[in-house]
């Protein structure tokens, strides 16, 4: 087969968290009784008027200063007309030629190589509601509840290569929206939701393909499968002598293909005009430039800094950054005490990260645990004053008890034994009784001196410092 | 002289006095509906009982002397496009014939906390797409001057109802006309408001950027009093302008010494009835008569405002109406294989002529390769005449026009010619396209006894120079006598 | 200007019958040749109105319909839903 080069641009739907809807005054709300959270507005009523909520704009336009967009402080709505009865008005209040944000771009790392992606528009709209089908009944319901929704489409350029840089992308944009707070980023509830556009074209081209769109995907995982399958797909035809044509294909998560929607010839006319009922959307200079200093360090940046100033491996700082929960509590552990980034990453990416794994939360919300406390841990392991293994059982204990760690460590008895002394009284006494093993090891049986250890440690009940001990017991050896 | 033919301004003086009763007055309403509906056919839905229950809370609030507004116990006919809540709200269309909303508009609300007495729901052209109340689905309304004629339309119930004595006022709602229009055929006061100054809310939309509530009643004060009850910001309307109105009945003012009244030729031209041009005329060296300054003005895009007005108005009307699906409310067809075939069967059986036909121009405008062709084209034309006017209103304080070229037509004349129909509209499309506000006032009869109306139009939020002036008008008249005998 | 009613009426959702597609075709290409006629005009000032700036509502949540109020007009509802035929897509 011919080297080819995919070209893919994807528009991202991602809903927005606000209290109420972009149009009306309804919960904005998940998975509620079907149709409780509608009025006549959302429900397309006669008569009824939509009003834009001011909130939605204020994220958008974060999103828009996170993503390096240009704002337009001067923007409009327009009517986006079809049929469909998840769409009340048969009209899908949008924006066309005049988006809020425009011209921006994302940096992305893939194998461990900086890209950047450009950001052609972030426009607001209104999400539909959702059909129900059930294959005992001869009919499709309808719930409206998620009609009003708000909702960001994010469109890039189609400066994506692979279904690896598409991944990429896709997660820079989540944790994104996670980092500013503007979404839930649900998967599962549909609140983040991708179109893939696709093409291909031998490589050196610089001419793209008959991009094809593919719509219906509602994973990340589903979205890499869709691009290369639509990717080999078009290659194929193109090997065959075939000619792509411009259409738009459906994605088939569970068959794993795509298969045709619509031809071009039946494309949408959506005949776009500006919304009559809502004026136009004039943003103040101070207000726009203002919503700039709430955008937060974002995850790309933090992944960087983690990398090059704390000195973490990229996949550690890539794993705590995406997950906007863990690196919380990494960066709060650091700032609350004076312990190692090396060793705090440890312990996020190990034993809290299986708790969170498993309850998808917070590890604040499902134990007792807080960044106070891990810092005042990993601070008494670091200085030596109890060892790993009793730092593991001082923490099982703070997962599930209000306690100082002091406290704990005495109680448990777990504070190491350090002093020179007393440690120096307990190997006099174990070497006094085993002079053999001390015979064994000068005679070359160097695992002598692991066993003496042991006894050493036995006679502590653990507690002794092992450095030390060794330290001590070799001294002992060579001045006997 | 019989409780219902007093004007409301005269009622709410008696009622303070304790002359009559809010009962009484409904009572007498409501009797002359049943002598006379019959043949006006104004109503489509009476509410009777209701209307009789809050006159009798409005009598209890006199009787405990508890404050009462200008409008309490004043029984008031609501064009049946106004959503009233609990009460069918049909728009005269087979699509809403069962429709009951679940809401109430914003001017509903504002007339509820006035106490007005909710006499029904009147008739109109089919969602307010017509010039003579004939696309009605399910009566044709008649003048109450002549049975063989039209009320004008859309609002021909609201003017008729208000014209026979089946209501004391009404609100109706004007797109291209639908207010001024059927005042003037009716003999009825009726004032189209700036757009933007009543709510729209709970007005099922023909076209959002042009629709507007109107007041229409029996006299200059009357309607003056029922503006100022509905006009206001309305939070749920975010077209709806922030700003503060006066009382504009007691702010009403007779002297127009000084006052100029522009006289734009391109609206006394061909088309407009020797009669009209005559009448309309005379009210001009009236209000000269009595210090008002004449001024010739020329508005000159007034010829291309009809082409611009049906685009404008069928897009917006084409995306309105789609809702109208069998889905969520209203008609839906009987028999159908697919929801394509329910949706087209839907709209082709629950829509009239009229309907479809504005619902196809409208397609066709926005589809795809038309609009900058036309819809952007007359939009832009909106824009040239809006200066046009702004311009003239440098030099005038108010522009006078006949509110339409002839007297009211017969029943069935122009039913099957739209350009025709379209044409009654020519005088009055203008003041939508620019969002002004204007006024329609009796001035006299033409030799088949027919109301003419003359056109009064102002600047953007001028309504209280146009009452005045109208008023000035009718107390150089002596008033208007409206209600005809009906036997 | 030729007018093609069948894909406007099938954009539209409407079902025009064949006798009235010309009747159809002819006043809208008398309506549109009207607009033709309009002089052209300069749209350098783009079609937005900023004199009249939109204020937007603050996002505060409040419910007060009841499912049952929403759906009394529906023609067809089971499980609190709206029915419609069944979509294969």
């Amino acid at each position: 087969m011919m080297d080819y080069e995919i070209v893919v641009g994807l528009e991202v739907h991602a809903e927005l968290n606000t209290n109420s809807k972009i149009y009306c005054s309804c919960n904005n709300e998940f998975g509620l009784e079907v149709n409780s959270q509608c009025c006549p507005i959302c429900m397309g009523m006669p008569g009824t008027l939509p009003t834009l909520n001011e909130q939605v704009v204020e994220s958008a336009i974060r999103m828009g200063h996170a993503l390096n967009c240009s704002i337009n402080r001067i923007c409009k709505q327009d009517r986006k007309n079809y049929f469909y009865p998840d769409l009340p008005k048969a009209y899908q209040i949008s924006q066309f030629d005049i988006p809020l944000c425009e011209n921006g771009y994302v940096d992305i790392l893939v194998d461990g190589i900086e890209k950047r992606i450009g950001v052609t528009r972030i426009h607001i709209e209104e999400d539909a509601g959702k059909l129900l089908h059930s294959d005992t009944f001869d009919g499709s319901l309808v719930d409206f509840n998620r009609c009003g929704v708000p909702l960001i489409e994010i469109v890039s350029e189609p400066d994506i290569r692979s279904s690896t840089e598409a991944k990429a992308y896709l997660e820079a944009i989540k944790s994104i929206l996670q980092y500013i707070d503007i979404s839930d980023c649900k998967m599962q509830e549909g609140s983040i939701r991708c179109d893939v556009n696709v093409s291909v074209m031998k490589r050196g081209s610089n001419e793209f393909g008959t991009r094809v769109e593919m719509k219906n995907i509602n994973s990340f995982s589903g979205a890499v499968h869709a691009i290369d399958y639509e990717a080999n797909r078009q290659m194929e035809v193109l090997e065959n002598g075939g000619v792509i044509t411009q259409e738009t294909r459906r994605w088939d998560d569970t068959a794993g293909k795509n298969v045709l929607l619509r031809s071009k010839e039946d494309a949408h006319d959506y005949r776009y005009f500006p919304e009559p009922d809502l004026l136009t959307i004039v943003l103040e200079e101070d207000y726009v430039n203002g919503l700039k200093q709430s955008i937060p360090e974002l995850p790309n940046k933090k992944i960087m800094r983690f990398v090059k100033e704390l000195g973490l491996l990229q996949a550690d700082a890539t794993s705590i950054v995406e997950n906007i929960d863990k690196c919380r509590i990494f960066e709060d552990t650091l700032k609350a005490g004076n312990c190692s980034a090396k060793a705090v990453s440890n312990w996020v990416l190990g034993d809290i990260s299986k708790i969170m794994n498993e309850t998808n939360q917070p590890i604040e919300h499902t134990t007792k645990l807080t960044a106070t406390k891990l810092a005042e841990l990993i601070q008494t392991i670091e200085s030596g004053k109890i060892s790993n293994a009793a730092g593991k059982k001082v923490f099982e204990v703070i997962l599930k008890e209000d306690k100082q760690v002091a406290d704990i460590i005495k109680e448990l008895g777990l504070e190491q034994i350090s002093d020179q002394n007393a440690l120096e009284q307990v190997v006099n006494t174990v070497m006094e009784s085993n002079t053999k093993s001390i015979e064994d090891y000068k005679n070359g049986k160097t695992n002598a001196l692991g066993f003496l250890t042991g006894q050493c440690m036995k006679a502590t009940k653990g507690q002794g410092n092992p450095a030390k001990l060794k330290e001590l017991i070799l001294n002992y050896i060579q001045t006997h | 002289m019989e409780m219902y033919q007093y004007t409301a301004t005269e009622l709410s003086t008696m009622l303070k006095e304790k002359k009559c009763s809010a009962v009484e007055i409904t009572k007498s309403v409501i009797d002359r509906i049943h002598a006379v509906e019959d043949k006006v056919k104004a109503f489509i839905t009476v509410t009777e009982d209701v209307a009789l229950q809050k006159a009798e809370e409005v009598d209890k609030k006199i009787a405990n002397q508890q404050p009462i507004s200008e409008l309490a116990g004043i029984p008031i006919a609501i064009k049946d496009n106004i959503c009233t809540k609990g009460v069918a709200t049909t728009c005269a269309s087979k699509m809403l014939e069962h429709f009951v909303p679940p809401y109430n508009a914003t001017v509903i609300e504002k007339l509820n906390a006035c106490d007005y007495v909710p006499i029904g729901k009147v008739n109109m052209d089919e969602f307010a797409m017509g010039s003579s109340t004939e696309t009605s689905y399910f009566e044709k309304t008649k003048n109450p001057h002549d049975f063989n004629r039209v009320p004008g339309g859309s609002s021909g119930g609201s003017a008729a109802c208000v014209g026979a004595g089946e209501a004391v006022l009404s609100l109706g709602s004007d797109t291209g006309g639908s207010i001024r229009l059927p005042a003037s055929y009716c003999g009825v006061v009726g004032l189209k408001p700036t757009y933007s100054s009543v709510s729209r809310y709970g007005l099922v939309a023909f076209a959002s950027s042009l629709d507007q509530i109107g007041p229409m009643g029996r006299s200059v004060s009357d309607v003056a009093m029922l503006y100022s009850a509905i006009c206001g910001r309305d939070a749920h309307d975010a077209t709806s302008a922030i700003r503060e109105y006066p009382d504009f009945k007691a702010n009403l003012n007779c002297d127009v010494k000084g006052k100029v009244i522009g006289i734009p030729k391109e609206y006394f031209g061909e088309g407009v009835s020797e009669v009209v041009r005559k009448n309309v005329m005379q009210v001009a060296k009236e209000l000269e008569k009595n210090g008002a300054v004449l001024r010739e003005i020329s508005l000159p895009s007034t010829g291309y405002a009809l082409s611009a007005y049906y685009i404008i108005s069928s897009a917006e009307a084409s995306s309105n109406l789609a809702r109208f699906d069998g889905v969520k409310y209203g008609y839906r067809t009987a028999e159908y294989n697919s929801l394509i075939e329910m949706y087209e069967k839907t709209r082709s059986e629950g829509f009239g002529d009229e309907v479809k036909r504005r619902i196809l121009l409208g397609t066709f405008v926005l589809s795809s390769g038309y609009y900058d062709a036309y819809y952007k084209r007359a939009k832009l034309l909106q824009q040239q005449t809006t200066k046009e006017f702004h311009q003239e209103f440098e030099k005038c304080d108010v522009i006078l026009t006949p509110t339409a070229p002839d007297t009211a037509f017969k029943i069935g004349e122009n039913i099957n010619d739209p350009l025709k129909m379209y044409a009654t509209d020519i005088c009055t499309i203008n003041v939508n396209i620019a969002g002004l506000p204007a006024i329609s006032v009796p001035c006299g009869k033409d030799e088949n006894h027919l109301p003419i109306g003359v056109q009064l139009i102002g600047p953007k939020f001028s309504e209280q120079t146009l009452l005045n002036t109208a008023f000035a008008y009718e107390q150089i008249v002596g008033g208007f006598s409206c209600i005809p005998e009906l036997n | 200007m030729k007018v093609d009613i069948r894909h406007i009426a099938k954009l539209s959702r409407l079902q025009v019958k064949e006798e009235e597609i010309q009747k159809f075709e002819q006043e809208m290409e008398q309506i549109v040749s009207m607009v033709e006629n309009l002089p052209q005009l300069d749209d350098t000032g783009a079609l937005i109105d900023v004199n009249h700036p939109m204020v937007m509502r603050e996002d505060v949540a409040q419910h007060h319909f009841k499912r049952e109020e929403l759906l009394k007009n529906a023609p067809q509802i089971k499980a609190g839903c709206v029915v419609v035929p069944k979509i294969v897509d």
